[in-house]
């Protein structure tokens, strides 16, 4: 309060007479917005602009000369066999686990949001505590779980469920289960969270309402408390499609892309395109820019479907 | 007073903005190099504290006893995080950032030398006398004719076999030296029959054991011009069908990770291995098992032309960068990993680094009894290996290529045709290419 007071009298003197109050604090905003404007735009923008230039170089290291056509490489990514792979497996990836994922953590949040619950605070943790876990020490863990001689075969022949170990990091179709099966794990209980957050914003009175109009806990769930959560699952689809496009960790430390690149994801590709290979940072840009644009159409397409507000 | 306070956060935050752009432009002053002459500091990056560091630090003794004030700044970087860096230095043209030294994968070394001419530092006038290094492992870092990298870990290949499963067979050491793949692949099968073990194992999806038995033959992925030649390529053909008898037999068993790998050899589950001889630092960790190997020569691929009983694996070498100090930096390895065999009487024993440098083979400590292999002088018959083993050609595109056949080997073991395989294989790699 005190603030304003003192602010007004030195507004309205105006000593150099030049500037109104609002032009001021326009200009102050401005002032202050000027360093994070300047750090987004070199640290950000300007690696863009660079790397879509980059794309349009073909060479190998620092060798880089202009490519022949210009989109040379973006026509290049139709032809590289290993790059249809590995869309094909993100968009496996993409197609069945974020769906997975998605309708289990609304079913848990809205199990969780029970007020009747029991140990509520530790089972919220328990689902949630995946996402704190590093990824590449979840990867090592799933990986050595899942080795021929490992936890999870031992269990099974345990249990006489199989008579010999499967080898699951071995075989394309197993390999990515394991990616899918270790995705759902580290990643339901982050979508949970934002659920759960969205519940507590909805009117107890219109579940209420529902329950005295005769509505069972099914369809109270799925015409109550669904619509009103759409929102937030409209912007944890997106998130997700957006996380499981830029997969990397899963696929460089779980399977390391294998067997013969039929796990592999593209982020994956990019990074030995760039680093591993023969550095190809022409062929490497363009990739990325083509991930890029995957991102926003999906984005863009889910939004229009999802979002009918006006 | 109000001005003042506005001037002072708008200066603060200028000053904000260039340092946090300063950071992300590069820290190039800290890991620079010694910048060289005169502080007789080199700085060196390399991966292994147990080998080549340790290495490094007694070579650093040696070179003290002539030159009191000379000092090495080791800094530990793993393989993969140094070929980063490489790469992200030579990309972004920020040499100063190279140190004077720095060790390299033999496989890697055409790649990097050939995509960043102004990485490595030429070794011709560096006064070294490369004929005291085997052809073999010279050729992994000779780019044109000129010498960029001092060979320093053999990757001589070798069987290691266990004395006491092949006793309960029937065999010795002897009835592995000199043989040929499918004469293994028998006496394999006899071995798995009698006593249940697998005679090997191997990680699937690498192609390590093709790409030794193609060396063992002279023969790589590439012809002399660099196209790669994994169609029409005899010795590959053959060294992929032995492979698949090999896993159809069950003599050599395929499992997901290196760890899984070692693992089969300590824990008895197979009865021998092929690999570069760094692997015995390995199966001496299962101390139990101290006194129950012997080691002999690779097995030769069968109707092959040039086929020998020698091969590699690996290996490394040390480079000296562009920018580092030439002159000190060449010096100090002249005088130590190409001249002195008091370092290497030093790091075999503690180390098991077996020397490139053959003169080393002449020391004592090579010709010593090795208790863990049942009193046999490994050593000395690995430097001896290493001097028979045929040179070829590894290619800028190596890592394309090998991968490329990983796949195919894949794809071989799981059931499809090998001509088909290898052609997929080839075309992939003509595609990287491009």
């Amino acid at each position: 309060m005190s603030a304003t007071v003192v602010d007004e009298p030195t507004a309205t003197k105006r000593p150099r007479g030049s500037m109104s109050p609002s032009q001021r604090r326009n200009l102050t905003g401005w002032v202050f917005l000027i360093p994070a404007a300047a750090l987004i735009a070199i640290m950000s923008f300007w690696p863009m602009i660079q790397a879509f230039i980059l794309s349009l170089q073909t060479g190998r290291g620092s060798n880089l000369d202009w490519a022949e056509p210009l989109w040379y490489n973006y026509q290049r990514l139709f032809q590289d066999e290993i790059f249809k792979l590995t869309l094909s497996n993100t968009f496996i990836y993409l197609i069945i686990q974020v769906p997975i994922m998605l309708i289990l953590a609304l079913v848990l949040a809205n199990l969780l949001n029970n007020p009747n619950l029991r140990w509520k605070a530790f089972w919220r943790t328990a689902i949630f505590l995946p996402c704190a876990v590093s990824l590449v020490s979840y990867s090592l863990v799933f990986r050595t779980m899942f080795a021929t001689d490992g936890f999870v075969n031992d269990a099974l022949m345990w249990l006489h469920l199989i008579d010999s170990p499967i080898n699951w990091l071995g075989q394309a179709g197993t390999a990515r289960f394991v990616i899918i099966l270790g995705l759902i794990w580290r990643w339901t209980g982050y979508n949970m969270v934002f659920y759960l957050a969205a519940l507590q914003n909805i009117d107890a009175s219109s579940v209420e309402a529902a329950k005295v109009d005769g509505a069972n806990s099914w369809q109270t769930f799925w015409f109550v408390t669904v619509p009103q959560l759409k929102p937030m699952i409209l912007l944890t689809a997106i998130m997700s499609t957006n996380g499981t496009l830029q997969l990397f960790d899963e696929s460089f430390n779980l399977t390391r892309g294998g067997p013969a690149y039929q796990s592999m994801t593209m982020s994956h590709y990019l990074y030995e395109i760039s680093f591993q290979r023969n550095p190809n940072v022409g062929y490497g840009s363009a990739l990325s820019y083509v991930i890029l644009i995957l991102v926003a159409v999906l984005a863009l397409i889910q939004m229009k479907v999802g979002d009918k507000r006006d | 007073m109000k001005n003042t306070r506005k001037l002072t956060a708008l200066v603060s935050a200028g000053i904000l903005a260039l340092s946090l752009t300063a950071c992300g432009g590069g820290n190039s002053s800290d890991g620079a190099s010694s910048e060289g002459g005169g502080d007789n500091t080199l700085t060196v990056w390399t991966w292994d504290p147990a080998f080549n560091i340790f290495a490094m630090q007694e070579a650093e003794k040696v070179y003290q006893q002539d030159h009191a004030d000379f000092k090495l700044d080791i800094v530990e970087v793993p393989w993969d995080d140094l070929q980063t860096k490489l790469t992200t230095i030579a990309q972004a043209q920020s040499w100063d950032e190279l140190p004077d030294i720095f060790l390299m994968q033999n496989n890697a070394f055409q790649k990097n030398v050939q995509n960043y001419p102004d990485l490595v530092a030429s070794l011709d006038d560096s006064g070294i006398d490369f004929s005291e290094f085997p052809d073999g492992v010279k050729a992994y870092s000779n780019v044109d004719g000129s010498q960029y990298g001092l060979p320093f870990d053999a990757g001589t290949a070798v069987t290691a076999l266990r004395t006491d499963v092949l006793e309960e067979a029937g065999y010795t050491v002897d009835d592995f030296t000199d043989i040929t793949w499918s004469d293994f692949l028998t006496k394999g099968k006899d071995v798995l029959e009698k006593t249940g073990k697998p005679m090997l194992s191997g990680q699937a999806g690498s192609s390590d054991t093709i790409m030794m038995m193609l060396q063992s033959a002279g023969a790589s992925l590439f012809d002399a011009e660099g196209n790669p030649t994994i169609t029409d390529n005899a010795t590959l053909k053959a060294a992929v069908e032995q492979y698949k008898e090999l896993v159809d037999a069950g003599v050599m068993v395929e499992v997901n990770s290196w760890d899984e790998y070692i693992g089969t050899l300590t824990n008895s589950t197979v009865a021998s291995t092929v690999n570069g001889i760094w692997i015995v630092g390995s199966i001496q960790t299962a101390e139990d098992q101290s006194g129950k190997w012997g080691l002999t020569n690779v097995p030769a691929l069968d109707g092959v032309s040039g086929a020998t009983n020698y091969s590699a694996n690996g290996g490394s070498s040390w480079a000296i960068s562009s920018t580092g100090d030439f002159d000190l930096a060449s010096d100090f390895l002249k005088s130590t990993f190409a001249g002195s065999t008091e370092l290497y009487d030093t790091i075999l024993p503690e180390a098991g680094a077996v020397a490139n440098w053959i003169l080393a083979g002449d020391s004592d400590v090579y010709a010593e009894p090795q208790e863990f292999w049942g009193g046999q002088a490994i050593y000395k018959d690995v430097v001896e290996f290493g001097t028979k083993v045929p040179s070829n050609n590894t290619g800028v595109y190596y890592y394309e290529a090998r991968d490329a056949v990983s796949a195919a080997l894949t794809k071989i073991i799981g059931g499809t045709d090998v001509d088909t395989a290898l052609a997929e294989a080839q075309s992939t790699v003509e595609f990287a290419m491009q």
